[in-house]
């Protein structure tokens, strides 16, 4: 683990990014828990406010995938 | 024994305690007749039950038992007699909630056991420790000194309102001597002074005592007058020691303790001065001629009198029951003995109600015995007090030997443990226990001992063990039981078993632990298995360097197995395991595949095999004869002839088989009874015409047992039987469908958010990482939480009954629930949020086992943290959610089928035989698309005769309307309501239907090579068929025929098996040998993949002397055209020299190729795959249809294959469109787009974006010319949301402001 704990905020489209982060889980892989997940309808949903208030909020990082 | 062996007596004592509320007492009285049927008898000797129970009895303070749950019943019972039966029936009743008193006549509890069995033997406390649970725990009432016959009768007891009485009155007569003299002092019968002395009533004696009898009460007489001062004490026995009835440890301890025996001697009259006995005159015995009972009978010997000086004369010759008490006018009769009078199975007396039993019904009998009967009388009075048959289902229960565990061959002989005793200076001095019981390490070797007959112990920790109660005592004692149901049609689809290979020695399986099956290397590889998917071998957990495959294990093998079938799907799983074990292990595994063909015949499936082989996993063709382990490590040994012919010998660290799929002796003996025809194979037989159709008519079949197949063909099958079954049900469709109740919605518009958060722990998944409590705790703490609770699985139909009933109760509005993933559950808990009355949309999941348990296992603190981040912005999103509404659409109930070919034709003929209009669209004159080129199919069934019964059924039927010579030209619309212009003969023509099937089809390749066009004698496949429909003369005249197969697949143009062609030049190869039997057939490949019962063609093939040739694709045949004969020149891979075949016909068993057709991928948004081929909905799961709502799909346009699967896929893809032509209206997803018109600046870029054309301007009304959205349309993806400038685009359920909501939750530290 990190020492200095992050705070990293992941934008997952529901229908390929989300499934993906399910089926981590179904395969037990292990990964730091700094992420948090938003679920989305489509990354087209993404809009550059979302990202921009997300770091506003003290995000380490943002992360968009779909 | 189980429990016992694994030190937990408390749970052992519960299960003693089920049926023997006495087990201490019991366990050390009784001669254990249950020892006599113990198996561990054929090993060396039984197991000391008894002495076991004893001492789990010593371990356990009963009153530290977890007390039972007694649900009280208002009826009262009364039990005459406190001793073991008596005792028994209470415990039982008591547990029961039946108000139970027994009445005793003695100031004592325990019947004989008190009075009968002296204190060395039983010390007071023990029997005073179990009596104490049944009246303190349980809840027995026991009122002492209260005789039948003299404080109370029968009829006062039922007039006092028992509802039931039970007399267990006991055997407490001594019989007498019937001797001269008997009434003298000092003659009393063995129970009275036994009984006398364990009262208190008589304390000492002194002098000779004389005991007449052989029982256990004899010797306890004597060994009691010992006790109390006796100075000799003689036992007098009319037979010999041999025929003593009393146990053998008794006699024992009483010789020791001093007691004289005088056998083969009875008494003849008590001699006595002034009314006190002074001598008893006996006379001898001897043996006679064996009686009854097998002993042999004494018989006197004349003038052997004598006199023997004493004291006391104890006669101890049996008791009888004391029937004095039973009032003749109760009701009650004694039988011929003078004991009670029952029914031998319920225990009843011959007055209604009242029961009997233990002594008082068998005479002196042990105390065991009156246990069970106790337990008896305890169902016949609950039954009796249920107004229940008292006898139903009581027969005795004949256990079959069969169903016992076999002993092992090697078990170790282990001496049975002995007790040790109180050593002989102690024992006279008093009435100490003198068997001592058995020491823990005694305990735990005799109870290790046992054998496990029965293999399910019936301990119930499982019971206990289920958080769930999924498994409950009802459902631990269910039972195989008979229902009768009225059905119009059957569907069969018992499936398979995997092939066991543990009769192969060769493979060492059932020796070897590294040798497994490829089932169960699956669960090595899966998370959830046993290593948790980490890759290990069993022996040594060592993570395995080398693994070999091993396949047709148990397939394409008549010697070994009797299989002679192919299983289809084992290349692939093999494959596929090898894949996966690389990717777990990385690139230092290798993995070695040793196979005869490779069978990747299914779509995709030869593109997986050629990524296996760009892995690095190696292929080597050959079948393994034998597998040795290594000596000195657990590696193994495969020794193989390779293919130059050569023995190879290679280790390995691992080997798994790749068994083949069977059909079980069950499901052979079903398909007999339902009298249903198999196959060679033991599979269901069909034909090629009605695929999924069993010889009787009416019942169906899918899956496995049809023939070995893989899931997408098993889904195909299925969906294609429910058609069938549709179809012969049409009439009877909407009859009885049960209608769900509406629950009216509660409009909670306006209301603050009352929110509901359920934290599931889902089993140990989520509690075993995530502190659930703590993150449910956290819930409470947040804005507009209203309750919060957690369970063990939300999921589970009791969470959601009770969910409903707490959304109703706290009048909650808003639902969050903690748990897996929405993409599986959400819809099941909107159902519940819609049996509780709230919108469904009114609810938010939130993923705490996937992103959070499962992924930071090692860190349960931080995944703790970050549930309680996600539920809170989980609970912040939900507080904005709103009640959506979900746009219904009325569905066009016609279908429309695109290519008349035989899915087509098939697909149209099932819809309409469902009841539902069909436009069959054929842009050919004439129907039939390829089949009309084919021959036979496998099954050697006459394709043309089958195909044109097929095309005069539709055409006839006047649902179907056919569009010949008809192109598509436009489709507009969306499911239920597509609108379609065709063209036919330069005419438009639209029509509307609610679903589309596409059966578009395929056609063979026309090659570029093997001088295909140069000479008529070199045909496609297609174009030898032909020349057998047409019964073309010359074909029978050639002198030999070549095949050449894959021709333009396989290859890097087109990387996929056209599935068909092995076959299909088989059968032909074998046409052409009927034709002609002197004609040289030669069919040159590269795998032969006849999978399934198919096999069977090969066989026969090279039993008709086909010739089978293997070349590599580097290294095609070449063929040349000479003068008389064509030349084909290949290279034999055992020869490796080019080998010359000069023949008159070469047949080119070409690719088939799909059309390709994108306008028509176009027109329903569909797409194609690389080779040209329709994309289905899911690979596995969703053969059949498109993601596209109302978009079907079959037929070759899928994937190449067989009429079989072709007419199998046209029902399949007909019975997944009649799922939505069955419904009058379809729901839409209320998470669509909406627009807020005053804010619409009429830029029209969510028009122009939109890949669904759901946007469009207003045409009128007064915001005529802003953007609208058609619901119908959007799929609510958001993209117009996002790039809306004006921020007059929402999108329900993912909002902005919910968005933000859950980014503005992030922040807060937890």
């Amino acid at each position: 683990m990190t020492e200095k704990k992050t705070k990293i905020v992941a934008f997952l489209c529901n229908w390929c990014s989300y499934g993906a982060a399910d089926l981590a889980g179904v395969s037990r892989m292990q990964y730091p828990a700094d992420v948090r997940v938003i679920r989305i309808p489509c990354s087209g949903r993404m809009s550059p406010k979302f990202i921009l208030s997300a770091f506003r909020e003290g995000a380490d990082g943002v992360w968009v995938s779909g | 024994m189980s429990l016992a062996g694994e030190k937990k007596y408390k749970e052992a004592l519960e299960v003693i305690y089920r049926n023997l509320p006495l087990p201490g007492t019991i366990g050390r009285v009784c001669p254990h007749p249950c020892e006599d049927a113990c198996r561990r008898e054929q090993v060396e000797s039984a197991i000391s039950i008894c002495t076991l129970k004893r001492f789990i009895a010593d371990q356990v303070d009963p009153s530290e038992l977890d007390a039972p749950v007694i649900i009280p019943r208002d009826e009262r019972v009364a039990i005459v007699g406190a001793g073991p039966a008596g005792l028994t029936a209470a415990a039982y009743l008591a547990r029961a909630g039946v108000k139970t008193t027994i009445f005793e006549a003695l100031p004592a509890a325990g019947g004989m056991l008190k009075v009968g069995i002296p204190d060395y033997r039983l010390p007071p406390a023990i029997l005073e420790k179990e009596v104490g649970y049944i009246t303190d725990t349980l809840g027995v009432e026991i009122q002492y000194n209260k005789a039948l016959g003299k404080d109370f009768t029968i009829d006062s007891l039922m007039e006092d309102g028992f509802k039931s009485v039970y007399l267990a009155i006991g055997c407490h007569k001594g019989m007498a001597l019937g001797l001269a003299g008997e009434e003298s002092e000092g003659v009393l019968s063995g129970v009275k002074l036994l009984k006398d002395v364990a009262l208190g009533d008589f304390k000492e004696l002194s002098g000779h005592v004389v005991i007449i009898g052989g029982g256990d009460v004899a010797i306890d007489a004597a060994r009691t007058a010992l006790r109390i001062g006796a100075d000799k004490v003689s036992i007098l026995y009319r037979r010999t020691e041999a025929e003593m009835p009393a146990r053998d440890e008794e006699i024992e301890d009483a010789l020791e303790e001093g007691v004289e025996m005088e056998f083969l001697t009875a008494p003849k009259e008590v001699i006595s001065k002034d009314g006190k006995t002074v001598g008893i005159k006996c006379f001898r015995m001897e043996l006679g001629e064996p009686d009854a009972s097998g002993r042999r009978r004494p018989v006197p010997v004349e003038n052997s009198d004598f006199v023997i000086d004493t004291d006391y004369i104890i006669p101890a010759i049996g008791q009888k029951t004391d029937a004095s008490c039973i009032d003749v006018k109760s009701g009650v009769e004694l039988n011929k003995w003078g004991d009670l009078a029952v029914d031998s199975v319920t225990f009843e007396t011959s007055r209604k109600g009242v029961f009997a039993g233990g002594d008082a019904e068998t005479g002196a009998s042990i105390a065991i015995n009156a246990v069970a009967a106790g337990n008896e009388a305890g169902v016949s009075i609950l039954r009796y007090l249920d107004g229940d048959d008292l006898a139903a289902g009581r027969e005795p229960v004949e256990y079959a030997q069969k169903d016992f565990n076999k002993i092992p061959d090697k078990a170790e002989k282990i001496k049975r443990e002995s007790m040790a005793r109180l050593p002989m200076e102690q024992r006279l001095a008093g009435f100490d226990e003198v068997e001592l019981g058995f020491t823990e390490e005694q305990a735990l070797t005799e109870a290790n001992k046992c054998l496990n007959c029965m293999v399910c112990c019936e301990c119930y920790e499982c019971v206990k063990a289920c958080g769930a109660g999924a498994l409950t005592l009802e459902s631990h004692f269910e039972k195989p039981s008979t229902e009768t149901f009225t059905a119009g049609s059957v569907i069969l689809s018992p499936g398979f078993a995997a092939f066991d290979p543990s009769g192969l020695d060769n493979y060492q399986y059932a020796n070897h632990p590294n040798v497994m099956t490829a089932m169960e290397f699956e669960r090595i590889l899966s998370a959830s298995g046993p290593t948790q998917g980490h890759l290990t071998r069993f022996s040594d957990h060592k993570e395995p360097k080398k693994i070999a495959w091993f396949q047709c294990v148990g397939s394409r093998d008549m010697n070994r197995c009797d299989h002679k079938y192919c299983s289809s799907v084992c290349c692939m799983y093999a494959l596929k395991e090898a894949v996966i074990a690389k990717e777990h292990a990385g690139d230092d595994l290798e993995c070695t595949i040793f196979y005869m063909d490779m069978r990747t015949h299914g779509k995709d499936f030869e593109r997986y095999y050629n990524r296996a082989k760009e892995l690095g996993i190696r292929f080597v063709r050959s079948r393994v004869h034998t597998v040795n382990p290594v000596m000195d490590s657990d590696d193994l040994n495969v020794r193989y002839v390779n293919e130059m012919g050569g023995m190879e010998s290679e280790e390995f660290d691992m080997i798994v088989l790749s068994v083949g799929l069977e059909i079980t002796p069950e499901v052979v003996d079903l398909a007999g009874r339902l009298d249903i025809e198999l196959t060679e194979g033991n599979f269901a037989k069909t034909t090629s015409f009605a695929p999924v159709e069993t010889s009787r008519k009416g019942i169906f079949v899918s899956g496995a047992f049809q023939g070995p197949k893989d899931i997408p063909q098993a889904v195909v099958d299925s969906s294609a039987a429910a058609a069938e079954a549709g179809a012969m049900l049409a009439s009877a469709r909407d009859t009885m469908t049960k209608t769900a109740e509406v629950i009216p919605e509660t409009n909670v518009v306006g209301e603050r958010p009352r929110i509901g958060v359920f934290v599931c722990k889902c089993g140990s998944n989520i509690a075993g990482t995530v502190d659930v409590e703590s993150v449910r705790d956290y819930a409470a703490t947040l804005p507009y939480v209203e309750y919060c609770t957690d369970s063990l699985y939300t999921c589970s139909q009791d969470t959601q009954d009770s969910m409903s009933q707490l959304i109703k109760e706290h009048n909650l509005n808003r639902i969050v629930v903690a748990a897996c993933t929405p993409k599986t559950h959400e819809p099941l808990f909107q159902e519940t949020l819609i049996n509780a009355g709230l919108n469904k949309y009114l609810f938010e999941m939130t993923n705490i086992r996937n992103h959070a348990s499962w992924v930071h296992k090692d860190s349960p603190e931080l995944a703790t943290e970050k549930s309680k981040d996600l539920v809170r912005m989980a609970v912040s999103k939900v507080g904005l959610m709103e009640p959506l509404k979900e746009a219904e659409l009325t569905v066009n109930q016609t279908a429309m089928v695109i290519g008349g070919g035989i899915a087509g034709i098939t697909s149209a003929k099932n819809l309409a035989d469902q009841g539902y209009e069909v436009h069959l669209i054929e842009k050919d004159s004439k129907l039939g698309g390829q089949a009309n080129n084919l021959y036979k199919t496998y099954q050697e069934e006459d394709i043309q005769e089958g195909l044109s019964e097929l095309v005069t059924s539709v055409e006839t039927n006047e649902r179907v309307h056919l569009h010949l010579d008809t192109t598509l030209d436009d489709v507009e619309g969306f499911v239920g309501n597509f609108k379609s212009t065709l063209t036919a003969n330069g005419k438009n023509e639209t029509i509307d239907h609610g679903v589309a099937v596409i059966a578009t089809g395929a056609t063979g390749l026309k090659p570029k090579e093997y001088c295909y066009g140069e000479d008529p004698r070199i045909l496609t496949s297609l174009e030898l068929d032909r020349k057998f429909i047409d019964k073309d003369a010359s074909i029978k005249e050639a002198n030999a025929a070549v095949f050449i197969q894959c021709v333009g697949s396989r290859d890097n143009d087109r990387p996929y098996c056209s599935r068909v062609c092995c076959t299909h030049s088989i059968d032909n190869a074998l046409e052409l040998k009927t034709l002609n039997p002197e004609m040289d057939v030669y069919i040159l490949y590269r795998d032969i993949r006849t999978y399934g019962e198919r096999e069977y063609k090969y066989q026969k093939a090279r039993e008709a002397g086909v010739i089978f040739i293997r070349y590599s694709l580097d290294n095609k045949p070449v063929v040349s055209i000479g003068e008389e004969h064509l030349s084909v020149t290949v290279t034999d891979h055992v020869l490796g020299v080019p080998l010359e075949i000069e023949t008159d016909l070469l047949t080119l068993a070409t690719a088939i190729v799909p059309n390709k057709d994108e306008t028509l991928a176009n027109f329903f948004k569909v797409p194609l795959n690389e080779d040209g081929f329709f994309v289905e909905r899911h690979a596995k799961l969703g053969p059949s249809e498109f993601a596209t709502d109302g978009v079907f799909l079959c037929g070759l346009a899928h994937y190449p294959k067989p009429v079989d699967e072709a007419i199998a896929h046209g029902q399949a893809a007909a019975s997944r469109a009649v799922t939505l032509l069955a419904r009058e209206t379809v729901k839409m997803s209320g998470n669509v787009a909406n627009v807020d018109p005053m804010a619409c600046s009429s830029c029209g870029v969510c028009v122009s974006i939109c890949p669904y054309s759901a946007p469009s301007f207003a045409l009128e009304g007064r915001f005529a010319g802003t953007a609208e959205i058609n619901p119908v349309l959007c799929k609510g993806c958001g993209l117009c949301v996002a790039s809306c400038r004006s921020g007059a685009l929402h999108l329900k359920g993912f909002d902005t402001n919910q968005i933000f909501a859950q980014i503005f939750a992030l922040d807060e530290a937890v």
